[in-house]
């Protein structure tokens, strides 16, 4: 297809305009990277862009010495792992039965989960209620209550219903029992929306800091996005003010910086691995055939 | 109600399912006394003999440490015997925080509250009432405090915490300026507001910047003071006035108004933060800042690295009409150490605080061993670095009440850590102490409720409308209007009960 001057110049400015607006996101990125490897002096004037000025790496090396660091580092780790185990595998057992047409009531069934999608108990009794449940303080606080995300499981149940039926048919006349066919059968044919799911799964558990706020005051289960934001407010002025010796004692910017940039990296890191399956995964199951 | 049922089933056999998969929790009230009983070994002999020392749970406000694995916390357990685990309140939402924890009882044996933290939980009766157990088992409490501090935590005549006050009168900020602009451009240091124009006016002509800026936490202070608005509450022949009612508020609000619609004073400043405003002033983008001297050396170390031959200047506090100068302090009580009702504790919890505050443990405990940790030479503590930042870094954190007689003494062995901070920190005092030093009469008073209860409100009500003077987006001569509206606020109630306590102390 030809393309007149027009529609030609709109695709240059197109291309050049997102290209600009893709740009802006990483431009955060590189400035945090710069702050963390300049000195503290010129952090502080603001005289650090793109660039690192008076390049030190003393700040990584304090960072990756720093216990409350690795504590939280390891926390945030085991969260991210269990949690997604956990998460995964409770999602899918929900999500298996309900996509299947033999289940009485199911549409009730569901009802009841996409009401619980909406609305909530409040935070004062999902308080009690995790009190009377012994896991204030405890690590499972931070994944029990998130194991099943109605959302995720709508998009696995999805994607099971697009399944031909005829495979789970022969597979009955072979003789499968419904767990032999969930393992052996569905499961193995629905690993980019597990991988997808999985991801999503991995990246709250990472991301989420509110959970701990809440539930954690213990130092050593405080996990990494915890310790960050409140390294970062407690060298806010809101904090300081009236407390001099606080004020005393505040964290550098450019160990901020590094902190950041560290407590990020990781999850980054799984993005180019699960990829390929995370778009594909998202739109299968919701593309109706 | 069914469907949320039957929601609560599903999550119950989830959680159970997810607990038999090898997450199992066991119920917080047995993980403490587990780790007591691994480590009773290692508790020292206590003085006190007899008996097995309980193992005792304290709140404390946040601090960027770990409580439990700080050597604070062992020389605490080794002074007293008692063992201690420490848990803190979130950096943010501190308060909320709080609220939840003390609606669902959970247990602790002593809590270090915020001012308005404690009245909350002391009215709504989650406190317990200490007059009796500090009688029976607090004497080195009744030592270490003064007689005075002890009206901030009654309430209804009832002692419901131990005051904690800190370090003793200190002021914390003072305006400082590029010296070497001041000398380049023959200025001398400005005295009193109008002057202080004429100097910001010629160093923006002649450099072309912003002189003054500052954040929304500066508004009082140095320049305020010069028109008569000192501190928050201000006695006038006898009567109590809120400096939202003084009439000199308005004039102060008049001279703002002018430096900032000419340019002199940043426009940014109600959305500067106090990083923000360091790195105007290190960067050459303001020449006049309101300095805290506890962020005086790596402001200073900016500074000189960008620019070799700059120097600070340090302005004298500003004068009055009457050519006075004025300070405001504010004397009132930071922390207040509280026992919850909900305490199977309590007399342990009275043991511990007044074994804290036993003379030699306490100064122990603040500023280490003479010789390992500080030193004392020309009537002065000197901290022994690093041993000092290594062992006592948080020491304050750990604090239930201090040696008022002694405190600020050791105190000062904090600041002397870096020469640079030591060096503001003093000149800040010792230009303080050529002014006329004005105490805030309400922070020495005990918890008024129509006080405490709208502070925080009238507060903030009155800033940000003072900003909006400020920056002209509000016009000055309705400032009455307003003021009607912050009064039927609660300002007005505020002030009459204020007036009451105070003229009942006459």
């Amino acid at each position: 297809m030809k393309q007149t001057v027009s529609e030609k110049l709109f695709n240059v400015f197109n291309c050049t305009f997102f290209v600009l607006l893709g740009l802006t996101t990483l431009l955060p990125f590189i400035n945090l990277i710069a702050k963390s490897f300049s000195s503290e002096s010129a952090v502080i004037s603001g005289k650090v862009n793109l660039l690192p000025i008076g390049f030190q790496t003393g700040t990584y090396l304090y960072v990756l010495q720093n216990d409350m660091f690795l504590n939280a580092l390891k926390t945030s780790v085991i969260l991210a792992i269990v949690g997604t185990a956990v998460g995964l595998f409770v999602t899918t057992l929900t999500a298996y039965p309900l996509s299947r047409i033999q289940l009485r009531g199911r549409k009730w069934i569901l009802l009841l989960f996409i009401f619980t999608m909406l609305f909530s108990g409040g935070l004062i009794p999902t308080y009690l209620l995790m009190q009377a449940l012994g896991l204030i303080n405890e690590l499972p606080v931070l994944f029990l209550p998130a194991a099943i995300n109605v959302f995720n499981m709508l998009i696995i149940k999805n994607y099971f219903e697009e399944l031909p039926d005829g495979l789970e048919e022969s597979a009955k006349l072979d003789g499968a029992s419904n767990v032999r066919i969930l393992f052996s059968i569905v499961l193995p044919l629905s690993l980019p929306v597990l991988a997808t799911i999985a991801l999503f799964f991995a990246v709250a558990f990472w991301n989420d800091y509110f959970t701990a706020m809440i539930y954690i005051t213990d130092q050593e289960l405080k996990p990494l996005q915890l310790f960050l934001k409140e390294l970062l407010v407690a060298s806010s002025g809101e904090f300081l003010k009236d407390n001099v010796d606080a004020a005393l004692n505040t964290t550098p910017q450019s160990i901020q910086a590094a902190s950041i940039l560290l407590a990020t990296l990781p999850i980054l890191f799984v993005y180019p691995f699960l990829q390929k399956y995370f778009v594909k995964g998202v739109l299968v199951g919701s593309v109706k055939g | 109600m069914r469907k949320r049922s039957v929601f609560a089933m599903i999550a119950a056999s989830t959680l159970t399912l997810a607990a038999c998969s090898g997450n199992n929790a066991p119920p917080p009230s047995s993980s403490p006394s587990a780790s007591a009983s691994s480590e009773a070994t290692a508790t020292p002999s206590s003085d006190t003999g007899g008996g097995e020392k309980p193992e005792m749970t304290m709140l404390m406000q946040y601090g960027l440490f770990d409580p439990n694995a700080d050597p604070v916390s062992k020389a605490i357990e080794e002074a007293t015997g008692y063992k201690t685990k420490y848990e803190m309140l979130p950096a943010e939402n501190a308060d909320e925080k709080l609220n939840l924890m003390v609606a669902n009882k959970q247990n602790f044996d002593i809590m270090k509250l915020g001012s308005a933290q404690f009245y909350k939980l002391a009215t709504a009766g989650a406190l317990e009432p200490l007059d009796e157990l500090i009688e029976q088992h607090g004497p080195n409490i009744k030592a270490a405090l003064k007689e005075d501090s002890w009206k901030s935590a009654t309430i209804d005549g009832k002692i419901y915490a131990i005051p904690e006050t800190g370090s003793g009168i200190s002021v914390g900020e003072e305006l400082v300026v590029r010296q070497d602009w001041m000398d380049e451009l023959g200025l001398q240091h400005p005295t009193n507001p109008d002057e202080l124009y004429e100097v910001l006016k010629a160093i923006k002509e002649a450099k072309g910047i912003v002189p003054l800026t500052g954040t929304k936490d500066s508004i009082y202070g140095d320049i305020a003071t010069a028109f008569g608005v000192i501190n928050e509450w201000t006695d006038i022949d006898g009567t109590l006035v809120h400096k939202a009612e003084l009439p000199q508020m308005k004039d102060f609000l008049t001279y703002m108004n002018k430096l900032y619609s000419e340019g002199l004073l940043d426009s940014e400043m109600p959305i500067n933060t106090s990083a923000k405003a360091i790195e105007k002033f290190a960067s050459g983008n303001a020449a006049m800042y309101k300095l805290a001297w506890w962020s005086a050396s790596s402001a200073e170390a900016a500074l000189v690295k960008n620019f070799p031959e700059a120097k600070i200047g340090i302005i004298p506090y500003l004068k009055n009409k009457d050519g006075q100068a004025s300070v405001g302090v504010n004397l009132a009580t930071t922390w207040f150490i509280a026992v919850p009702k909900v305490s199977k504790l309590k007399e342990d919890a009275i043991k511990l605080i007044d074994a804290k505050l036993e003379k030699e443990t306490f100064k122990k405990l603040a500023i280490g061993e003479e010789g390992v940790h500080h030193e004392f030479k020309e009537e002065k503590y000197y901290p022994i670095l690093p041993k000092f930042n290594d062992d006592l870094t948080n020491a304050s954190v750990y604090m239930t009440g201090v040696d008022e007689h002694n405190y600020p003494t050791y105190w000062q062995a904090r600041v002397r850590k870096d020469p640079v901070l030591q060096s503001y920190y003093e000149a800040f005092q010792a230009n303080a102490a050529n002014t006329n030093i004005v105490v805030d009469p309400m922070s020495v008073a005990p918890p008024i409720d129509a006080v405490s209860k709208n502070k925080q409100k009238l507060t903030k009500l009155l800033d940000d409308q003072v900003l909006m003077y400020i920056a002209g987006s509000e016009n000055i001569a309705d400032y009455d209007t307003f003021l009607a509206r912050w009064m039927s606020e609660g300002g007005a109630d505020a002030i009459k009960e204020a007036n009451e306590w105070y003229k009942s102390t006459k």
